[in-house]
C-alpha cells in the first residue's frame, strides 16, 4: 500500500560546515563512510511507502542530483508520482532558516497534482531511522492541525500538515505573517499543534562537530544498530569498489572502513570511506576521511575531517578537537605546517593606525597567528600619524627606488618587532606621507603605488608561502604578483567590506607596467581586479559570504564573486579575551557566568551615569555604533515612537557618525526625555557601560559583515537583539519558547515595524520569564568567539592555499 | 553469447544451489560478474544469456542488467532459457547445441560477428582488440588464447604459426604440442557458425567438435594471444587459488585500480564493515556490513559475515552473511553462504575444504 503521504524534502537553508559546503549542498556530504546526508530522508520515504517526493534545493545542487538522478535506489522512478527537484525560480534570494511558504508557491502545480491527502515537510541534512506512517497516524489521532517532529529537545524542522491547511497557507503566503512551518508553529494561536516525540537515535548535521560526532556515533554499536536497520535500510546510490584490503601492518579498533580502500596502517574509532589508502606507520583516530584520501607513512591524525582527495603528507600531524575538528578542503594537500609564512598587507593596523574594524583585524589576527607558531610579516603604509607616535622605535632597514608610470620615486623601509610580529613600514614622500589614511584625491594611485613597493619587496625579504591581501587598498598585489618573478606564489584576498571598491584611472595599469590587460571600463575597480585575481578569496563571516552572492548585498560584484564561488570562503572574526566582564577593570561590578545576578549592579550604575530612573525593572535597550544608514537607524526612526510610548523600556546610544541621523536621533530623544540618552562622539561614555549594563543589546543592521558590537554583548550577557544578516546570523541565534535554546533574538527583513515586534517580545519574556532569561544570559555568555578558534580557522585556510 | 549453463559439479558443494556463474569470487564478486563488466566496458551491450541449470538465483541477480549498464533500450540482455522445439529437443548437450537450439536469437539482430563467451571466467578483457584481430585477418574463426603456467591437459591446447593461423587444435590432450591454451572465447563469422553449426552431425561441443571441423574444412582460423590473466575456475582448487591471488598477487587482477576498467557487481545494502575489536586484521579483504571481533589473517570475508570474539580466521574464504561464534578456529576452508558456525568449533584443514551448513549438522552429529 502506498502512503497517504507526500513529501517535501527541504533542502533550501545551508548550516554553515565551512569548506565542506563550499561546493555542495549538506544533504549531498558523505556519511558513514558510503552514504550521503540525503540518503537517510530518502530511505525513510521509501521504507514509510511514500513514493512522492519533491526535493527543493538551494543554489548549486549539482552533486545532489548526480547522487539522487532518478531516484531509483528509493523507489521513485515511477510511472506515476516519483522523485521531483524543484529549483528555485528566483535565484536572488538568500537562504533562510527552512523553506518558505513562498518558495513552495513557486510549485504549486505539484501541490495540487499530488493525490496523497497529508505532507511531511523535513531536511534534507538529519540522521536518522523513522517511520512517516507513525508520525502520520499519531497526528490523526491526536486530531491537531499541524504536528511538529521532535528528537529530545531538538528541533527537526520536520512537520505533518494535511494537504488542504499547507495549500491554504501556500496560496496566502503574500497576505500572512507567516513565512515557514517554524514561524506557524510558533506564532499561530488558532492551530492545535502536536508534538511527536522520536524515540531513536537523531542528529541534525548543522556544524562540522556534529557531522564528525555523528560520523563517529555510528561506531556505537548500540547507536549503528537503531540507524542502519535490517527491516529498514539505508539505500544509497550503487558504486564499485572491490572489498576493503588489509596488509601486513594493520592495526584496527573499532572503525568502519568502506569498500576499495587499502589499509597499512593504525586505524581506532574513525570512519573510512572509500578507496582511501592509509599506508604503513599512518596513524588515523577520531577521524572521519572521506573517499580516495592518502594518508602517508608517519602521518597522525587526531579529530579531523578529510574531504574527498585529501593527501596527507608524510609525518604530518593534525590535531582538532571535537567541538571544532580539522577540516580539509577537497583536493588538498597537507604537509607539516611549523613554519608557515604569511605576509600580512592592509592598509591599516591596530596599534599603529586605526580607522575602522580593519585595523583591529589584522592587529589581533597577526598577533594570534604567531602565537600559534605562524611566521607572521605585516607590511603598513608609513603615515604621518604612525611616524609621530613610533618613529623613535622604527628601525630603518633600506632604500628602494620604485618606478611609477614615467617617474622614478624613492622609498625608505622602516622595521618594528610588535608583540612578535615583524612590521615593515613603507615610507613613500609622495604618495604615503598623509595626515589621514584614506580621503585623498589621489588615493587610488597612492594604494596603487604600495602594492607596487610591496611587490617589489618581494625581492628583498625571505620567501613567503602566502600573501594576505585586505580588501581594496592592496587589492592589486595579487595581479602584480602575477607579473613579476613572484608569479605562483599563492594569494589570499579578504573583503572587509564590499561598499569600498577603489574606482580609478585606467592609465593606473599602464603606470603598474601591468602588460596584458582587458579593460572593461574607462576606470578600473582594484576589488573587482582582486576579486579575478587572487588565489583564494575571504569574507569575515559565513553568512556574509553567501549574501554576496545576491545583488542586494554582492552589488556590482555579485557577478565576478559568483565566478569564484569555489574559492571563496567564510571565515568569523573573534573578539580578544581582554573582552571579560569577570576581569574588566572598568565596569562597577565584576561577574561571570557562576554569578550572573550581579549583572544588575552595572545596569542601576550605567542608569545613573546616564541621568536615567535608576530601576532594575526598566527595560534597558543598549546600543554602541557608528551612526550610520548600514546599521539600520532607519528602522530605530521609524519605530521607536511607538515602542517608547510604553514607559519601561529606556534606550541608551552610544556612536558617532552621520549629522543627518544624529539630529533624527535628537529630535526623538527630545520627545522622550527620561527614556533617551544619546552619547554622541566615541569618548562620552565607557562602552563597556552598555556592554554591561544593558539587558538587550541592539543592532538591527541592513547589513553587517562580521560585527563585533554583538560578540562582546553576548561576552558581557546583554543579550543581542539582531537582524538576521551576515555575522550577526552566524553568531545570535533566536531564542526558541519551544525548547529554551538561543542567546538572543532575531529578526528576518529590514522592517521597522518586525524589529519593533521582536523588541516587544524580548520585553515580554523580560518582565514574565526571568527563569528563560538567565537561561538566554547564561548561553551568551557561554557564546564562544574568540579570536583563537578563528586564528584556527585561518590557519586551516593558509594550508589549503599555500603550494605544496 | 555467454554461455552459463554449467553445472559445475567439481565445485562440489559450492554449486549445490546454484549455478556455478553465481558463485561467490573475491568477496563481493560473482563469476558472472567479469564477463558482464567486460562486456560493458567493451561497448557490446546485445547479449544472449544461456541458462539452463538452476538458473532463478542467476535471473534474480542479473535482473534487466542495470548493474553493468546492460539495460539499453536495444538489445540488452536476453535470458535464453531451454524450450521445446518441434524436433522435441529440450536439454542442451554442449555449448555448441546450446547455441544453436537459440540461433533464432542471432537472426533476431543479424550481427556480422558473433563473440561466444562463458560465464565462469576470472579476467579482464577489452574485446575489441579481439574483434579488430578478426576483422583484419579476414579470419572465419579466431580463438582467443592464453598461456598456460601448470597443467595444459586441462584445457584445449593449440599450436599457431607465425601469421597466428592455427595449425592443430586439441581438447584435453595427454601429450600437449604447446603451452598456448583456448580461453573458450571465440568470435565466429556469423555466416560460417551457422554453417558449421547446421553441416556437423555431432555438434554439441565447440572445442571437441566445431573447431575441429572448421579446421578440416580448412577455415581460416586464427588464435588472438591475450595478454592479461585468466583463470578458469572449475575446480574447488582453482577457485580457492584464484582468490587467494587477490591476496598475494594483487597485481594479476588489479582489482583496486578500477577506474578505467571497473568488475561491476550487485552491492548490497549494507553499511561498511565495522571492526569492533581485534587483535589482528591482516592480509585480507573484508566487505561491507561485515562485523569483527576475531582476528582475521589471510582471508576473503564476503558481506554481512559476523566474527565472533577470541576467533581465528586464517588462510579462509567465507561466502555472504556466515555467522562465526567465538572461541573458533578455521584454516584452509571456503565457507559456503549462510552457513552458521557455532561457538567454539575449529575446522582445520590441510586441503581446501568447503563448507556447508549439512556439513556442519554432519560434523555436530559425529561430535554427539
Amino acid at each position: 500500500m502506498n502512503s497517504n503521504i507526500f513529501a517535501i524534502v527541504d533542502a533550501t537553508f545551508k548550516d554553515n560546515l565551512e569548506q565542506l559546503t563550499l561546493h555542495r549542498m549538506p544533504g549531498a556530504l558523505p556519511f558513514a563512510g558510503k552514504y550521503r546526508l540525503i540518503d537517510f530522508t530518502l530511505s525513510n520515504m521509501r521504507n514509510s511507502e511514500i513514493t512522492n517526493v519533491a526535493i527543493f534545493p538551494y543554489g548549486n545542487y549539482r552533486s545532489l542530483q548526480d547522487h539522487v538522478g532518478s531516484g531509483k535506489r528509493w523507489g521513485l522512478d515511477r510511472r506515476r508520482d516519483g522523485l521531483f527537484i524543484l529549483p528555485p525560480k528566483n535565484l536572488y534570494i538568500p537562504p533562510d532558516e527552512m523553506i518558505t511558504f513562498q518558495r513552495m508557491s513557486e510549485h504549486i502545480e505539484f501541490f495540487k497534482r499530488s493525490s496523497q491527502d497529508y505532507a511531511v515537510i523535513t531536511p534534507a541534512s538529519i540522521v536518522w531511522n523513522i517511520d512517516f506512517q507513525d508520525c502520520l497516524n499519531e497526528h490523526l489521532k491526536s486530531k491537531a492541525d499541524i504536528t511538529e517532529i521532535m528528537y529530545q529537545n531538538i528541533r527537526l524542522k520536520t512537520f505533518i500538515i494535511s494537504k488542504k491547511l499547507l495549500l491554504d497557507y501556500i496560496l496566502t503566503y503574500d497576505s500572512q505573517e507567516y513565512r515557514t512551518m517554524l514561524e506557524l508553529v510558533e506564532k499561530s494561536p488558532n492551530l492545535k499543534i502536536h508534538i511527536y516525540k522520536h524515540q531513536n537515535y537523531t542528529r541534525t548535521i548543522t556544524d562540522t562537530f556534529n557531522y564528525l560526532k555523528s560520523n563517529l556515533d555510528m561506531l556505537r554499536f548500540n547507536i549503528g544498530v537503531t540507524i542502519f536497520k535490517e527491516d529498514r535500510p539505508i539505500y544509497s546510490k550503487e558504486k564499485t569498489a572491490p572489498p576493503t584490503r588489509y596488509l601486513e601492518n594493520a592495526v584496527i579498533d573499532n572503525s568502519m572502513i568502506s569498500s576499495g580502500s587499502v589499509i597499512d596502517g593504525t586505524v581506532i574509532n574513525s570512519v573510512i570511506a572509500r578507496d582511501v589508502i592509509v599506508k604503513k606507520g599512518a596513524t588515523i583516530k577520531n577521524s572521519f576521511v572521506m573517499s580516495n584520501c592518502v594518508i602517508e607513512e608517519g602521518s597522525i591524525l587526531n579529530f579531523t575531517i578529510l574531504d574527498k582527495q585529501t593527501i596527507v603528507k608524510k609525518d604530518t600531524h593534525i590535531e582538532g578537537i571535537l567541538t571544532s575538528p580539522y577540516v580539509t578542503q577537497k583536493e588538498q594537500i597537507v604537509s607539516s605546517f611549523e613554519n608557515l609564512k604569511v605576509l600580512l598587507v592592509a592598509s591599516e593596523s591596530y596599534p599603529f593606525i586605526k580607522t575602522g574594524g580593519l585595523a583591529d583585524v589584522i592587529g589581533s589576527l597577526s598577533r594570534n597567528l604567531v602565537r600559534q607558531g605562524i611566521d607572521a610579516t605585516v607590511i603598513l603604509p608609513l603615515y604621518k600619524k604612525i611616524k609621530t607616535t613610533f618613529f623613535e622605535s622604527l628601525k630603518y632597514q633600506f632604500a628602494k627606488t620604485i618606478i611609477y608610470g614615467k617617474e622614478r620615486y624613492k622609498v625608505r623601509i622602516y622595521k618594528y618587532r610588535y608583540k612578535k610580529v615583524r612590521y615593515y613600514f613603507v615610507d613613500s614622500f609622495d604618495f604615503l606621507d598623509t595626515e589621514d589614511v584614506y580621503g585623498y584625491e589621489n588615493d587610488t594611485d597612492r594604494f596603487a603605488f604600495f602594492n607596487k613597493v610591496v611587490v617589489e619587496l618581494l625581492d628583498d625579504l625571505d620567501p613567503f608561502d602566502l600573501v594576505h591581501v585586505n580588501d581594496w587598498h592592496t587589492a592589486l598585489i595579487p595581479i602584480l604578483i602575477d607579473n613579476s618573478k613572484h608569479k605562483g606564489l599563492k594569494t589570499l584576498l579578504t573583503i572587509h567590506n564590499i561598499d569600498y571598491q577603489g574606482i580609478g584611472e585606467s592609465d593606473i595599469i599602464k603606470k603598474l607596467n601591468i602588460s596584458d590587460f582587458v579593460f572593461k571600463d574607462e576606470t578600473i575597480n582594484f576589488l573587482e581586479i582582486g576579486i579575478n585575481t587572487a588565489s583564494k578569496l575571504s569574507t569575515v563571516s559565513p553568512t556574509y559570504k553567501e549574501e554576496l552572492k545576491y545583488e542586494y548585498y554582492g552589488k556590482n560584484l555579485t557577478y565576478s564573486l559568483l565566478n569564484r564561488e569555489r574559492e571563496f570562503y567564510g571565515i568569523l572574526n573573534g573578539i580578544s579575551t581582554s573582552f571579560n566582564p569577570l576581569t574588566d577593570k572598568s565596569i562597577k561590578t565584576n561577574y561571570s557566568i557562576d554569578n550572573i545576578e550581579l549583572k544588575i549592579e552595572n545596569k542601576l550604575f550605567l542608569q545613573e551615569k546616564m541621568g536615567l530612573e535608576v530601576n532594575k525593572d526598566k527595560f534597558v535597550i543598549g546600543m554602541v555604533s557608528r551612526i550610520v544608514e548600514q546599521k539600520g537607524f532607519d528602522l530605530i526612526l521609524n519605530s521607536f515612537d511607538e515602542l517608547l510610548e510604553n514607559k519601561n523600556i529606556q534606550f541608551v546610544l552610544l556612536g558617532a557618525g552621520d549629522v543627518k541621523y544624529i539630529s533624527e536621533l535628537e529630535k526623538l530623544a527630545k520627545r522622550y526625555p527620561n527614556q533617551i540618552k544619546l552619547n554622541i562622539g566615541y569618548d562620552a561614555t565607557n562602552p563597556n557601560y552598555i556592554y554591561s549594563g544593558a539587558d538587550v543589546f541592539l543592532m538591527p543592521s541592513r547589513f553587517e559583515p562580521c560585527g563585533l558590537g554583538q560578540m562582546i554583548a553576548l561576552k558581557y550577557g546583554t543579550l543581542p537583539l539582531v537582524r538576521r544578516t551576515g555575522g550577526l546570523n552566524d553568531t545570535v541565534f533566536k531564542y526558541d519558547p519551544l525548547t529554551k535554546k538561543g542567546n538572543g533574538f532575531t529578526f528576518n527583513n529590514y522592517d521597522a515595524n518586525e524589529m519593533k515586534n521582536v523588541i516587544i517580545s524580548a520585553y515580554n519574556l523580560f518582565c514574565e520569564n526571568k527563569e528563560d532569561w538567565n537561561r538566554l544570559i547564561y548561553r551568551a555568555m557561554k557564546s564562544d568567539n574568540s579570536l583563537v578558534k578563528s586564528t584556527h580557522k585561518y590557519i586551516e585556510f593558509y594550508n589549503g592555499i599555500k603550494k605544496n | 553469447m555467454v554461455l552459463v549453463g554449467g553445472r559445475g559439479r567439481r565445485l562440489k558443494r559450492i554449486t549445490k544451489s546454484t549455478a556455478k556463474p553465481a558463485v561467490n569470487f573475491g568477496g563481493k564478486y560473482r563469476l558472472i560478474d567479469f564477463v558482464l563488466s567486460n562486456l560493458s566496458n567493451s561497448g557490446i551491450s546485445t547479449i544472449g544469456l544461456i541458462t539452463q541449470y538452476e538458473p532463478y538465483q542467476l535471473l534474480s541477480y542479473i535482473e534487466h542488467g542495470s548493474t553493468w549498464d546492460l539495460d539499453v533500450n536495444e538489445g540488452g540482455i536476453s535470458f535464453l532459457t531451454p524450450y521445446t522445439s518441434i524436433s522435441g529437443e529440450l536439454w542442451q548437450k554442449g555449448t555448441a547445441h546450446a547455441i544453436n537450439q537459440h540461433f533464432r536469437f542471432i537472426d533476431l539482430y543479424n550481427p556480422e560477428y558473433v563473440l561466444i563467451l562463458s560465464g565462469d571466467h576470472i579476467y579482464k578483457m577489452d574485446y575489441n582488440p579481439m574483434i579488430e584481430h578478426h576483422i583484419q585477418n579476414k579470419s572465419d574463426i579466431t580463438i582467443a588464447t592464453f598461456k598456460v603456467d601448470n597443467d595444459p591437459s586441462r584445457f584445449g591446447i593449440l599450436e599457431m604459426d607465425d601469421a597466428s593461423r592455427i595449425i592443430s587444435f586439441e581438447e584435453k590432450p595427454e601429450n600437449p604440442k604447446s603451452d598456448l591454451a583456448s580461453m573458450g572465447i571465440y568470435v565466429f563469422n556469423k555466416k560460417v557458425l551457422k554453417e558449421l553449426l547446421d553441416n556437423s552431425d555431432e555438434n554439441f561441443d565447440f572445442g571437441k567438435d566445431i573447431i575441429p571441423l572448421g579446421l578440416r574444412e580448412k577455415l581460416n582460423v586464427f588464435a588472438y594471444k591475450f595478454p592479461g590473466y585468466f583463470r578458469d575456475v572449475g575446480t574447488v582448487n582453482s577457485l580457492y587459488r584464484a582468490n587467494m591471488e587477490l591476496l598475494d598477487s594483487p597485481q594479476y587482477l588489479k582489482l583496486q585500480d578500477y577506474a578505467d576498467f571497473p568488475i561491476f557487481t550487485k552491492s548490497v545494502n549494507l553499511p561498511p564493515h565495522h571492526i569492533i575489536h581485534s587483535e589482528k586484521v591482516i592480509n585480507s579483504l573484508i566487505s561491507d556490513g561485515c562485523l569483527i571481533f576475531g582476528q582475521i589473517i589471510h582471508s576473503i570475508l564476503s558481506s554481512g559475515v559476523v566474527v565472533k570474539e577470541d576467533t581465528i580466521i586464517k588462510d579462509t574464504i567465507i561466502h555472504p552473511n556466515v555467522k562465526i561464534g567465538e572461541n573458533c578456529y578455521i584454516e584452509k576452508a571456503i565457507i559456503v553462504e549462510g552457513s552458521v558456525i557455532l561457538s567454539g568449533t575449529t575446522l582445520k584443514f590441510d586441503e581446501v575444504t568447503v563448507v556447508d551448513n549439512e556439513y556442519l549438522w554432519k560434523l555436530g552429529e559425529n561430535n554427539e
